[in-house]
């Protein structure tokens, strides 16, 4: 009977080991770390109270980086989600034969390339007198253009996003494909005896069916937009003068360059309170989509 | 039979005793060594002076490590914050070291240098390795920034070396106006910046100002003279290529060495890179200058920017006499000698090399170093890192012309009346 | 139903106009890969005087250079990484997930939800204090160093993933096994596991696909270039390579054509696996 009692128990601690030792205790800790001065390499650390919070909320890289963050999401909802959506639809709809499955495997491709390797290869692609896009226009437009797309302040985040809409637009378009598929077929059948053309049948079939997963893949879209690390991170770093910077780069720029550590825990804090919540409500509206 | 057999077991016993002994006597000790030359010629130039020093010191290991030049002022300060840090590592002196100096990172070698060490090391480039009259490292190359032309181009426009900043604006607009970029800058990394703003801010400020300025603990630079400075700068924005802040340092070079660019701001440490990789056009066709000293501004206008680059060896380190004479090794006449010839760079040992052993560009620019009474510190190395980090932005924006000298100044202020607050 | 001439006509002008604007999009896909392709096959010069041409010669040799220039390294780190992490996370995910599906226990509904809990969390909030314990643990710079935050990290998923499998699992199966003389652990062995596969490959699908892109923790828990991962190898290679661009780009290629081709033979377990876990992640 004893051994009974503990066998679950041994089947859970090394997992529960684990998920304390390197996720929750670190996180708890980072919640300390928030409050006080340090750096990496000095080993002594000084209270400050609430003063680490207050500097980044007067600290204009922070809103900076906010803006820039939420301008990953709301650009990645219009490109990943949106035309993700539309393009799930165009490739499940009658008017495509085998081809689809061609366009499928394309437009997946680019997101199992790891980020880093899509970011250093924008990277060239951007680069003002040698990348492909500027190439590109030359040979259009018969100019000599040599525009910095990542070096100017005014481009420099938006071809970080336009990037990041090239890797991921195809992998939420699966996503979506595959919760089109789940739909029975009987629903368009009905729609097609109604008369219901091609797009009719989308807005009134396929999108109120597929809802559910168009709210995850939208919220893993805005929480992947404020985790965002290291797209920006082997583009441009932040720059030209930290008009690029996001919360996790800011995070490291100020553990890392400022020689602020306790500054970067706050820093965290706030992408954990951004994160954390997004999550919730992802769970709140996965829940009632399952009632 | 059992004397025989105590017989054994004590001559196995003595060689136990004796193969211990000898364990011991030789035992092997490991030196972390970490420094930042990742390219060739280089890395190949380390691992075969690592090489050497293992094979004369047969006890010694020396366990390499290489971080690249730009993520190593990251990096470095992640591994001083683990218990693994190097016993020997590369810095830059100035304020760059001295925040670890500090924190106590930094092992003092004043002693070491005061027993003969310091006699055989020229005084100026030891110099930037004090802090608070303490030594605590040792040069491993001299450094100084210096306008480096094409004179073909110089030749071609008919314009000759300025002698002062106002006749550098004419040469450079003479530039301009042949269809030249008059110079070449690459400024995604903003220590680019930082070394035009060393120079000219070492031109406008006393020196005596200046250096209480770099103190994070006192700085506030209210002199006009940075203004000044900043102004300088702007005045050459113009006549930079396109994009500077959008391309990296050796990025821009390229166009100095193919003839595009009249002239590029250069380190001279940068010349054996001439001598190994630029076409053989630009190669026979260069000449250097310095930065044009300022009219009737306060500085020192015989200052020259350049602090030689170092090791030092760690506080931590467990083997502190083994990590010193290693040091020792890696910045004394041995190495020097091999630096200069494979690498053709000048190390810190009183005349290591001689005129005529190594290309005489080197031996030149190397010599305008010696000469000088006064080097200044690279400024970003020589400003507290958070000082630098708001000031390297700024100072992009005034490259891009997006913000005013008065701005930069301005923020810059600002952030030294913080940083102050905390000490 | 019936089709007139007409509406056939428009029927085919329809999706020959679709097919013309996904095949747009397949161009902007493809070319810049293709682009960096290309290029990496050039001398560096035909790379900087013509960045659309092609090249005289394939220059298979920047390949053969990014390989022996650290290349081989980063590659036989980020495997090694990969599989340690992905079959830890993935056993000790499924005992625990078990554990959670099957049996009652005290605390059970508290771990459950510290477990559950643990999916909302992200790294980069750890990061810090986690550097601070590794190297207090002296795992700092070692392999350890990424698996075991990494494992820590996926946990949740990957129990979660794989609870909700084991509860769709009759119990008939398992009694029958205890019936001939199994205990637990030999029953979730030989019993459950060979019939979880599918879910297994997905969690570990889903997980390796984290590690293998995994940044932060990489950049800043491991320091000897001889460790590094992949992502940090070719963020290394940039600055040390600084103008040797076409063996930048191979390298590149070198990063990226492992997980394409594990795609493409794999098409199938790979969008399930993803699909998998995007809805519970």
């Amino acid at each position: 009977m004893y051994k009974k009692n503990i066998t679950p128990y041994l089947f859970i601690i090394p997992a529960l080991l684990f998920i304390l030792i390197f996720v929750y205790i670190p996180i708890v800790e980072n919640f300390y770390f928030s409050f006080y001065r340090m750096n990496s390499y000095a080993p002594g650390k000084t209270f400050l109270g609430l003063d680490n919070y207050i500097d980044i909320f007067q600290n204009e890289i922070f809103y900076t980086a906010i803006i820039n963050n939420t301008w990953y999401a709301v650009i990645s909802l219009i490109f990943q989600v949106g035309l993700g959506l539309i393009l799930a639809i165009t490739l499940e709809s009658k008017l495509l034969g085998k081809e689809r499955k061609f366009f499928r495997t394309v437009y997946f491709l680019p997101s199992v390339i790891a980020i880093a390797a899509v970011g250093l290869m924008f990277y060239y692609i951007y680069n003002p007198n040698l990348g492909l896009l500027n190439a590109i226009i030359n040979l259009f437009t018969e100019s000599n253009f040599n525009y910095a797309w990542l070096g100017k302040p005014n481009t420099a985040i938006f071809a970080v996003i336009a990037m990041s809409q090239w890797q991921f637009t195809g992998y939420i378009m699966i996503l979506l494909i595959v919760a089109i598929q789940k739909i029975p077929e009987e629903l368009y059948e009905v729609a097609e005896i109604e008369g219901a053309t091609s797009i009719q049948k989308a807005i009134y079939v396929t999108i109120p069916q597929i809802k559910e997963m168009i709210l995850v893949t939208s919220v893993i879209t805005v929480i992947g937009a404020f985790k965002l690390f290291t797209e920006i991170f082997v583009t441009t770093r932040g720059g030209p003068y930290d008009t690029t910077q996001v919360l996790g780069t800011f995070m490291y720029k100020t553990a890392f360059f400022y020689d602020k550590m306790g500054y970067a825990a706050a820093i965290a804090v706030i992408i954990f309170f951004i994160t954390f919540t997004t999550s919730v409500i992802q769970i709140r509206l996965a829940n009632r989509g399952e009632d | 039979m059992s004397r025989k057999i105590i017989t054994l077991s004590l001559v196995f016993a003595m060689l136990l005793v004796v193969t211990f002994s000898l364990t011991i006597g030789a035992q092997e000790v490991t030196l972390k060594f970490l420094h930042r030359w990742t390219q060739e010629p280089d890395s190949t130039f380390f691992e075969e002076v690592v090489a050497n020093y293992e094979a004369q010191n047969p006890n010694i290991n020396i366990d390499m490590e290489v971080v690249a030049n730009d993520p190593f002022k990251e990096k470095i300060k992640i591994i001083l914050g683990t218990e693994n840090a190097p016993d020997v590592f590369f810095t830059w002196p100035g304020e760059f070291t001295n925040r670890f100096i500090r924190a106590g990172q930094v092992m003092d070698i004043t002693s070491y240098m005061e027993d003969g060490w310091g006699d055989t090391l020229i005084d100026s480039v030891v110099e930037p390795f004090k802090y608070e009259g303490k030594i605590y490292g040792a040069p491993y190359r001299l450094d100084a920034k210096v306008f480096v032309y094409n004179t073909k181009i110089f030749e071609d426009v008919g314009v000759e070396e300025p002698k002062n900043f106002s006749e550098f604006i004419t040469v450079l607009d003479k530039i301009k106006n042949a269809g030249y970029t008059p110079i070449a800058f690459g400024n995604m990394f903003p220590w680019a910046v930082s070394h035009y703003m060393g120079q000219l801010n070492a031109y406008s400020v006393p020196y005596d100002v200046y250096m209480e300025d770099l103190n994070p603990a006192e700085g506030d630079f209210a002199h006009p003279g940075y203004l000044m400075a900043l102004e300088k700068y702007e005045e050459l924005t113009p006549y930079f290529n396109e994009n500077a802040n959008a391309i990296r340092h050796d990025e821009a070079r390229v166009s100095l060495f193919n003839g595009e660019a009249a002239m590029m701001y250069l380190e001279i440490i940068e010349i054996p890179t001439i001598e190994q990789q630029a076409p053989e056009e630009f190669k026979n066709n260069y000449d250097v200058f310095v930065m044009p000293p300022i009219e009737g501004a306060a500085g020192d206008q015989t200052a020259l920017i350049g602090y030689p680059e170092g090791f030092v060896v760690s506080a931590n380190t467990e083997h502190p006499e083994e990590a010193i004479a290693f040091l020792k090794y890696l910045t004394g006449k041995e190495v020097g000698r091999k630096e200069a010839q494979d690498l053709l760079f000048v190390n810190g040992v009183k005349n290591v090399v001689s005129e005529g052993e190594i290309p005489d560009s080197v031996y030149n620019t190397t010599q305008l170093v010696l000469k000088t009474e006064r080097l200044v510190n690279w400024f970003d190395s020589s400003l507290h890192a958070e000082i630098w980090s708001v000031t390297g932005s700024e100072l992009q924006k005034l490259t891009d012309g997006v913000a005013t000298p008065e701005e930069v100044l301005e923020n810059m202020r600002e952030i030294a009346e913080e940083v102050r607050a905390q000490f | 139903m019936k089709y007139n001439s007409h509406n056939k006509s428009n029927y085919y002008l329809k999706k020959a106009l679709t097919i013309f604007i996904l095949l747009i999009f397949t161009v902007i896909v493809l070319y810049p890969m293709y682009w960096v392709v290309i290029s990496s096959l050039k001398t560096n010069n035909e790379f900087l005087s013509a960045p659309l041409g092609f090249p005289n010669k394939l220059m298979f040799e920047n390949y053969l250079s990014a390989w022996n220039k650290g290349f081989s390294r980063y590659f036989f780190n980020s495997i090694l990484i990969n599989i340690v992490s992905v079959v830890l996370t993935v056993s000790i995910g499924a005992a625990c997930a078990y554990s959670l599906a099957r049996f009652n226990f005290k605390g059970k509904t508290i771990i459950f939800y510290l477990i559950l809990a643990g999916l909302l969390l992200s790294p980069q909030v750890a990061v810090l204090p986690l550097f601070k314990l590794l190297v207090r643990l002296r795992l700092y710079n070692t392999y350890w160093a990424l698996i075991l935050p990494y494992v820590g990290f996926n946990l949740p998923f990957s129990i979660f993933l794989m609870r909700s499998y084991f509860l769709s699992i009759p119990r008939e199966i398992e009694e029958s096994a205890y019936i001939d003389g199994c205990n637990t652990f030999t029953t979730f062995i030989k019993i459950i596991l060979p019939i979880s596969k599918p879910i297994i490959a997905s969690a570990a699908i889903v997980t390796s696909r984290f590690f293998w892109n995994e940044f932060l923790f990489a950049l800043i828990f491991i320091e000897d270039s001889s460790k590094y991962t992949i992502p940090i190898g070719l963020s290394h290679f940039r600055d040390s390579l600084s103008t040797d661009y076409t063996t930048m780009l191979a390298g590149i290629t070198i990063a990226a054509l492992p997980m394409i081709i594990l795609f493409l033979v794999m098409q199938k377990q790979f969008i399930k696996g993803l699909t998998a876990g995007s809805v519970k992640g």
